[in-house]
This record gives structure tokens, sequence and C-alpha cells, in this order.
């Protein structure tokens, strides 16, 4: 096979680890001064420690950049240049595209883009979108409610970029997409996990329609959960629809900075667009070898109008010690974002990865794909119960069901759960990211 | 692999294009059918300078 045919960009996506660095270290000091020169935000952020763009030289000059976080973006929007604050780096009048962040963690982040930057976007999906095999032949169906958030709307542009061609599922009902999908024989969709899962039990139980042998879905591209790199999860999704699936992981501050190739070794690193740094929670410091879970600090090279740099994403991950056979020379991450670090997902003192709950949950057949983890205070401690639904026809195996259930839960969290089993169908269904972990614990 | 590709020549032509494209906004006495579709052609260049020209001092 010809490298154009496997690459997207031949060249970026097998650069020498040295080269890409090198590459980085310019991209870096060019969004630095950018910033600088143009947002107050920025501005007042570096003098304040002391840095401006000729200080950066080298990759430990990077690391002393200040970062930012969420709530600096949250302080500074609804001021002008209204809405966004003095962060932005371009006249308003630039401004062709709004969207928010899906708000999962507070207030939503706005996030403005230029023509120029909306572009951006769609470039670093089709590089997420080739390394998965979508090709000009293919017709691509996105069952997501375009609206603020900015999830599927750059894997639309994306697709399109590559040559796809793109049905837009827009307001159609669950049904309705599923028999659009049949009626165009689309071949590949994207979608939450939770809403892949969730389609195909609508289209047995609602339609008559087994995906995987009367649809054409033959490629799925998941994102905004972590499930497409939960090996239990992912083999309910490809089974369920006869497919392949594919992670991505990105986010509205940042961009699609993640994907995993057709060799589903781990997620590739987007290295020629992105900076991404794997630093220990606790001392900062820089982690590069594999193994050792840290948060990712992340810059955007390339989007101008709201750049970007060394944020703070508090996602927890860690690098692979594996290197892809598909030839990319971008690092991969092992297992995608396992958690977060911050107190959304502390638990009686420890980290929970709520990744290890789904990894659980979905291994065992007996269990239907919704669950839900509530959080509350008993006392001075946390209380976690763990809501989860049989499938039909498994009532008498709740039993062997739940033993398995707590030495499972037990090995892979290191925490006690109260199971409550609720009627198939009853729990909560999602279109986009589910809200499956619920703390209710009060706020100190 | 990058050796395969006139990475150079290619920058080259980027840049032409680049040119070009300001040029004919600068002589388009304010069209806006001519400066906005510019403005679109000059965002994609941008994509072509990510995807080659970038590239051109750290070869």
């Amino acid at each position: 096979m010809k490298d154009t045919e496997k690459y997207w960009n031949p060249i970026l996506e097998t650069l020498p680890q040295e080269k890409l660095r090198e590459l980085q270290l310019k991209k870096f000091q060019n969004i630095f001064k950018w910033a600088y020169e143009r947002s107050k935000f920025h501005h007042k952020l570096y003098s304040d420690a002391g840095i401006e763009p000729g200080d950066i030289r080298t990759f430990d000059d990077m690391r002393k950049v200040p970062r930012a976080e969420k709530s600096m973006m949250r302080a500074i929007q609804g001021k002008a240049p209204y809405p966004y604050g003095d962060i932005l780096c371009v006249p308003l009048e630039e401004v062709t595209a709004y969207h928010q962040t899906s708000g999962t963690t507070g207030q939503p982040v706005y996030q403005p883009d230029t023509w120029q930057d909306w572009e951006w976007c769609a470039e670093t999906w089709a590089y997420i979108l080739y390394a998965q095999g979508y090709r000009d032949y293919d017709k691509v169906f996105i069952p997501f409610g375009y609206h603020t958030a900015i999830a599927f709307w750059e894997g639309h542009y994306g697709a399109e970029k590559v040559g796809c061609e793109v049905i837009p599922g827009g307001v159609l009902n669950t049904e309705a997409r599923i028999l659009k999908m049949q009626e165009l024989r689309a071949t590949a969709m994207m979608a939450t996990p939770t809403y892949v899962l969730g389609m195909a039990d609508t289209a047995r139980r609602k339609l008559g329609i087994d995906p995987a042998r009367d649809l054409q879905i033959r490629k799925i591209t998941v994102a905004g959960e972590p499930g497409g790199s939960i090996p239990t999860t992912r083999k309910r999704m490809e089974e369920a629809w006869g497919a392949k699936v594919y992670d991505h992981v990105g986010a509205t501050e940042f961009g699609a900075w993640s994907y995993e190739c057709t060799y589903q070794s781990g997620l590739h690193v987007n290295e020629a667009l992105f900076l991404v740094e794997i630093e220990d929670v606790n001392t900062g410091e820089l982690i590069t070898e594999p193994g050792r879970r840290g948060k990712m600090i992340i810059t955007a090279f390339d989007r101008l109008a709201q750049p970007c740099i060394r944020f703070d994403s508090k996602d927890i991950m860690e690098w692979s010690p594996v290197e892809c056979e598909c030839g990319r020379t971008f690092r991969l991450i092992k297992g995608g974002v396992v958690g977060r670090a911050d107190d959304i997902t502390k638990v009686k003192g420890v980290l929970l990865a709520p990744t290890s709950i789904e990894e659980v949950v979905r291994s065992i057949p007996q269990l239907g794909d919704e669950y839900e983890v509530l959080v509350t205070k008993k006392g001075d401690l946390d209380d976690i119960t763990l809501r989860l639904e049989l499938t039909p026809g498994q009532e008498d195996n709740v039993d062997a069901v739940k033993s398995k259930l707590v030495d499972q839960l037990r090995i892979k969290t290191g925490l006690g759960y109260n199971l409550e089993f609720h009627k198939y169908g009853t729990l909560p269904r999602y279109e986009l990211k589910a809200k499956r972990f619920k703390d209710q614990r009060p706020k100190e | 692999m990058a050796e395969e590709y006139n990475i150079k020549e290619m920058a080259e032509k980027i840049s032409s294009i680049k040119q070009e494209a300001n040029e004919l906004k600068a002589m388009s006495g304010g069209n806006q059918a001519v400066d906005r579709n510019v403005n679109r052609i000059l965002a994609s260049v941008k994509m072509l300078e990510i995807n080659i020209s970038d590239l051109v001092n750290v070869l």
C-alpha cells in the first residue's frame, strides 16, 4: 500500500520523534508570541510570571510557562469583547463560529473560532478519520442534534474534507435515524459509546432490526466518553453493530488531539498539531515513561482566536509502552482518559477511575448497557451506590451477578459498593454524553 | 519518509498561492464576494502551511 493511502499526511505522521520535538518547539514559540502580543489575558498571565516570547528557547523553557485552566476562562467570559472577554486574540468581527463546552464540570466555556480556526478543526478530524479508514466512498451518518455543543460538528466537516458523503442525523429521533441509515446504506457513524449501544438496543427492541445483520455500518468513531478505550465496552459495540469501533479524545477548548488508527493499539497523540505533556498530579514532574499515570497539560499550536497554551485538562492518562505497527511516529496513550484529577472522582479519599467501573459492568453479559454511580455522604464517610439493569430474562441470576460484581469491583477499584438492580429500560438513556457519575455529597 | 517529498518546492508553491490570493483581495475594491472567498482560500492555504511549509526549517 502506498504511504498516501495509509496516512492523511505521510510526512508529518512519520516524522522522527526528534524532528517532531524541533517542530513543536518552533510552533510553541509562535503561538506563545501570538497570544502574548494580542490578548490582555495572556499578556498579564505571562508578564506576572516574568516570561516573554524571547525567553522560550528550549523544552525546559516551555515548562516554565504558566498553565491556563477552565476556571480562568469562566472568570473572563461575559466581559468585553462580549462574550469572550480579553482572551480573544482577533477582532470580534473575525469570529465566525460559536460553540461551548458541555458543562459536565460546571458553567460551560465559550469557544470562538475564526473561519481559519474552523478549517483547522476540520483538519484535525481529517487526520482522525483517514487513520480510521474513512475514504471518499464512505457514507457517514451523524446521529447528533447539531447545537451549541461542538461534539460531532468537527467530525462532520472533517468527513467532508476527507471526501465522504455526510448525512446529518440532526433532529431525527433514534428510530428515524436507524431507518435513514438503512435506507441510504450508510457505511460509517460517529456517536458517543452510550448512544452507539442505545441505538442498537432501540433497533432490536423497537424496529426488529439487527444492526450487525441489517445495516451496513462497518466503521464507528466514538468520542465524548471513555467507552471506546474500554475493551469490554468496545466489544459490546463491535458485536452489536458488526463494525470496527475506533476511539478519539478531544475537547472543545483544545480540539481533537488524539485518535486510534485501524490497528487499535491505543490513542495516537497528533504531535504535529498539539503538544501533550503528562505530569505527576501531586508534584508536577514531567512523566515521559510508560505505565505511570498523570494529568495532561495540552497546547494547540494553530488555533488562533482563543489560544489554548499549556491548558490543564485535568484528564488522567499514561503513555503506552508499545509502538504502533501502523508506522506513525506519534506516541500512544494507553487506555484513553481514565479519570479526572479533581474532586469529581475522589471517593473515600482515593481517585476513582469511572472507566474501571464501566469495564467491570460491561464484562458481565447478564447486565444491560446502562448503569449509574451515585456518591453520597453518610456521616463523615463517602457512600457509593451502583445502579444496574439485568437484561430481560436474567432476573434469576441476580445473586451470581452480584457476587461477580463485588469481587471484580473490589479488584479493579479497591472500593465496596451498594448494588441496586433496576428493571430493564428504567435507568436514563442518553443521546450524547451520559451522566453516570452523580456526586451528591454536600459541597465543602 | 519526508525526503521522498519535495517539501521546499511545495512550500514555494504554497507561498505563491498565498501571495496571489492577497493580491486579488487587495484589488477587489472591497467587493465582499471576492474578499470573503479569498479569506476561505487563505484559511485553506494556512492548512497547507501547517501540513507542509512549517517543516521547511525543521528538515
